[in-house]
């Protein structure tokens, strides 16, 4: 039996969907409802939640709105979020297109460097920039100083643009990832007319090939945006000691008082509640594009074969620019992840510093925590990317092709989770399992809470990015499937599963990747069995256990290179044989 | 020739302590039995046990490498065979909210033995979340207290353990010679702007500021002019920006453990403790009311205060407790008091005794937060 959603009768179409099919596009959304409503609840509270000393109050409301500490940290995060997005898709983009619709060679090999990038946490990626470009201790600032006979470093890696750039280096990869797979099935017939008519490659970039991609690039867009806002790791490190704060870190001192009085959960969902009405904004941005989206329909069932520019000798200028990219972005930061795992305390690289370097943090690494915090990550790999690829492509399946004004409520309800910032979503999770479900369904302190609160953070990813290959796939294929008398479930998985199957696998790899990377729900969810390796990475960073933690992120990024470079050699494999 | 009533009295005298004696001896027997029952309880309980967690951060008590010899030292005491299982947490107060939390939730608490300072035992205090323990009957050793300073909290809910001394943290080797501080005024000197760092929670000057050390408006005026002069705040236990350079001085600190222990890897960083006066920061344990395994934790947190578990503490987190004849800290405390400074012990009972100490303290996160801005 076969649900339908009725279409305006002006489009005259019917998009045919099954129970199951709504049931797993609707179940995530009663726990992203669930999570939002507890944001509510708390968001009208004072005291300790859960204790008598919790009371319903506006006072949160009238504190955050009368709080002119807190517009300046909206002025610094909107500096920031655009600096990151700014330097984000100046580096992503070019790269997706290099890699996508040119003959560039080495792809595999690129696809492995912007990968391996999110092996590295964020964490790190700022101590290493600080240590290049801090002013007092940066070895850039220090050049030129000596060079220059300057009074004091003139970079400062501190400030709102600093820690964008830096933000920018560690999101350009995922930039790649959302723009590259919208390269990757753009149909070249439009390229090759402008071609004939004599138009250059530049002008052919700026008239054809970014106006087919624009969907796919304002998805980018308003995923990086978003992520600029609520992002917390990077501002953590270069901002918060220098008191250059954030929205997330601004959140995260109302969390984590540090010494006087107890953690405001109210304001902080308080400013949730205000991150919801931006959510919207977002979403009703984002429902523009897709409401066009038509237009943009370029890959049909008469024919699939996206051609190649050959660029000839500008491969050199190419590789050139990824591996300045690679080198600032991914080898300095690795290069002082190995400098500090072997070394015996914190102090900027020096032939002073390389004779005391050992192996003292490995002999006395406590490997039990280190194999909980791995076995646990590995659990949430296995299942969170399943989870996460099964919502959202029917959730995307849904948006994209049904006509119902419910559309746009699961779109919204997708879209929330990664506009909120994740300190939020893990607060609602920790409070919910704690004092409402507790009786009924014992998730505190298990891993499978974190696992939740992941899945439903990263349908905002998966849906944005099935949701621009869906766009590219005209319905005509869908419909004959229906004529032919093909269920719907039969007619996802076997036409347009197989359809949008690269970007699947994209979204799959990169999902086990950022559940590995994931650290600020797993900080707030963690007990004590449930720890992840990120949280034990950051236990030890937080706790001033720099050494260590480097010592165990060189080991993990170790172990899980030739896992990462297998998943792309299979995964490209199928590219070439789908292509 | 003794009097009759010389030898009347000599005799009354000789009862009263024959009677004395023997009264003690009767009582000390009854309390060296009634402790040894409660001993021989605990440690019957602890091995229905079977495992011990402990969490708090892993700069502090020695961390993982800490938990486990502890644990491995109360193994061989009391002739148990405990699983020791460490998790690096978060801040003291920070764990001590999340016990409250999982108390109130009838969850088990993340963490059976609870290790914090007097500010995070103070919220214990007024959440009532930690089991009162006879800790005098449980420790086998007598533990010393002074005027002003009695270890163990009222009604048992928890007993220091350790107490280090407050003052400046310095990179050795870019701060020598006269330009090490003595007097809180010197870190304002002009060459040190945008160079050092304090703490988000005021750390050692929310105490400063309170009547009878340095008072709230001497206080408030030096964090205000340390606020234009500090690059930037990072917690107690960050003492590697410290070595790296980042920052070259952190004022004040949490204790001076943290310089012990890079000082023996060769870090380059010492500690001084200002003229003006200092603190001596006690550190506590307790036993959360929703342990899974109370006795362990009381074995656990009993061991702390024998000679060896005293030593450990000392090897791997650079204090120990001053009132014990062992102590490394007692000298230096000695050495404090002696330079005629105001020294205050920092209790939870101290700080539950003075006015206005939170708004204080909170004023002056505001001042350091937002004075750079």
């Amino acid at each position: 039996m076969q649900a339908v959603l009725r279409l305006p009768a002006s489009l005259g179409r019917k998009v045919r969907t099954s129970p199951l099919l709504l049931s797993l596009a609707v179940a995530p959304m009663s726990v992203i409802l669930m999570l939002v409503a507890v944001m509510l609840w708390i968001s009208f509270q004072r005291g300790v939640f859960g204790t008598a000393s919790a009371i319903y109050t506006l006072e949160n409301y009238r504190a955050i709105l009368t709080d002119s500490f807190l517009y300046r940290v909206l002025w610094n995060t909107a500096i920031f979020t655009l600096s990151t997005t700014f330097f984000a898709l100046v580096i992503g983009l070019p790269i997706a297109w290099l890699v996508e619709r040119t003959t560039i060679p080495g792809k595999t090999l690129i696809y492995a460097i912007m990968t391996l990038g999110l092996l590295i946490p964020g964490i790190y990626t700022a101590m290493g920039w600080t240590f290049i470009a801090h002013p007092r201790i940066g070895f850039l600032n220090r050049w030129l100083v000596d060079i220059f006979g300057l009074a004091s470093g003139p970079i400062n890696i501190a400030t709102p643009i600093g820690m964008g750039f830096v933000q920018g280096l560690s999101l350009a990869a995922l930039a790649f990832i959302l723009t590259a797979q919208v390269f990757r099935a753009m149909n070249p017939t439009l390229e090759e007319a402008a071609k004939v008519h004599g138009m250059s490659l530049v002008r052919t970039l700026r008239h054809v090939t970014l106006p087919l991609a624009l969907p796919g690039i304002l998805a980018a867009v308003i995923y990086i945006t978003t992520i600029g806002i609520a992002t917390f790791d990077i501002p953590a490190i270069l901002g918060l000691g220098n008191r250059v704060y954030l929205l997330s870190t601004f959140i995260y001192i109302k969390v984590h008082p540090q010494g006087s009085g107890l953690p405001e959960y109210g304001i902080t969902c308080a400013v949730g509640t205000f991150m919801v009405v931006v959510a919207g904004l977002f979403t009703l941005w984002y429902g523009q594009v897709l409401r066009h989206g038509h237009r943009f329909q370029i890959v049909t069932g008469k024919g699939y074969r996206p051609a190649l520019i050959e660029l000839g000798g500008w491969s050199v200028v190419g590789w050139g620019f990824i591996g300045f990219y690679a080198f600032i972005a991914k080898l300095l930061p690795l290069l002082l992840i190995a400098y500090a795992a072997f070394t015996p305390f914190f102090a900027p690289p020096s032939f002073e510093m390389m004779r005391q370097l050992s192996l003292v943090h490995f002999y006395d690494m406590d490997w039990e925590l280190v194999f909980r915090g791995l076995l646990n990550t590995a659990k949430l790999m296995l299942v969170v990317p399943l989870l996460v690829l099964l919502f959202g492509f029917c959730i995307s399946w849904l948006v994209v092709r049904s006509r119902s004004r419910a559309r746009y409520a699961l779109e919204f309800g997708a879209f929330l989770p990664h506009a909120l910032p994740e300190v939020i979503l893990a607060i609602g999770a920790l409070l919910l399992s704690l004092f409402v479900l507790r009786d009924f369904l014992p998730l505190y302190g298990s891993v499978w809470l974190i696992g939740l609160v992941y899945a439903v953070a990263r349908l905002a990813f998966a849906t944005r990015a099935i949701n621009a290959s869906l766009l590219q796939i005209h319905s005509e294929l869908e419909e004959a499937a229906f004529v032919a008398g093909i269920s719907t479930i039969q007619t996802a998985w076997r036409v347009v599963a197989p359809l949008v199957l690269p970007t699947l696998l994209s979204v799959w790899i990169w999902t086990v990747l950022l559940v590995y990377r994931e650290l600020t729900v797993a900080v707030f969810l963690t007990v004590h069995d449930n720890i992840t390796l990120p949280a034990v990475i950051w236990s030890y960073w937080y706790g001033g256990a720099m050494n260590k933690a480097a010592a165990i992120t060189l080991l993990m990024t170790l172990v899980l290179t030739p896992l990462i470079l297998a998943f792309w050699w299979v995964g490209r494999r199928s590219l070439v044989a789908m292509q | 020739m003794i009097s009759q009533s010389k030898f009347t009295r000599q005799t009354r005298i000789a009862s009263i302590v024959a009677v004395l004696i023997f009264g003690a001896t009767i009582y000390s027997a009854a309390v060296q039995a009634a402790m040894a029952a409660t001993l021989a309880q605990v440690i019957e309980g602890a091995k229905k046990e079977g495992a011990i967690r402990g969490q708090w951060g892993q700069m502090s008590f020695g961390g993982s490498a800490g938990f486990a010899e502890i644990v491995a030292g109360v193994n061989k005491k009391y002739g148990l065979t405990l699983k020791g299982q460490y998790t690096p947490g978060p801040d003291m107060e920070r764990i001590m909210l999340t016990i409250t939390q999982e108390t109130a939730a009838g969850q088990p608490a993340s963490t059976d033995v609870y290790l914090g300072n007097s500010q995070a035992m103070l919220q214990a205090m007024q959440v009532n979340v930690l089991t009162p323990t006879d800790w005098r009957a449980i420790l086998d050793r007598r533990l010393p207290s002074e005027p002003g300073f009695d270890p163990v909290l009222s009604g048992g809910i928890g007993v220091a353990f350790a107490a280090p001394v407050v003052g400046i943290l310095y990179n050795s080797s870019l701060v020598k010679g006269a330009d090490i501080p003595h007097r809180l005024e010197d870190v304002l000197n002009p060459k040190w702007k945008g160079k050092i760092a304090s703490t988000p929670y005021a750390a050692g000057l929310r105490e400063l500021a309170m009547p009878g050390l340095l008072g709230r408006e001497y206080i408030i005026n030096f964090t205000k002019k340390l606020s234009k002069q500090i690059g930037g705040l990072t917690r107690c236990g960050e003492a590697e920006r410290i070595t790296s350079g980042e920052f070259l001085m952190h004022v004040l600190t949490c204790g001076g453990h943290d310089a012990i222990q890079l000082q023996r890897i060769g870090a380059p960083i010492a500690h001084t403790v200002v003229e003006e006066g200092t603190i001596i920061h006690s550190r506590y344990a307790g036993i959360p009311k929703n342990s899974r395994s109370p006795n362990g934790a009381a074995l656990f947190i009993a061991y702390l205060h024998t000679p060896e578990g005293q030593a450990l503490l000392w090897k791997h987190d650079g204090m120990d407790l001053y009132l014990y004849p062992e102590s490394n800290m007692k000298k230096e405390v000695e050495k404090v008091r002696a330079a005629g400074g105001k020294v205050i012990v920092n209790t939870p009972q101290w700080l539950n005794s003075l006015k206005g100490y939170q708004e204080m303290q909170k004023e002056l996160e505001k001042i350091l937060r937002e004075g750079g801005q």
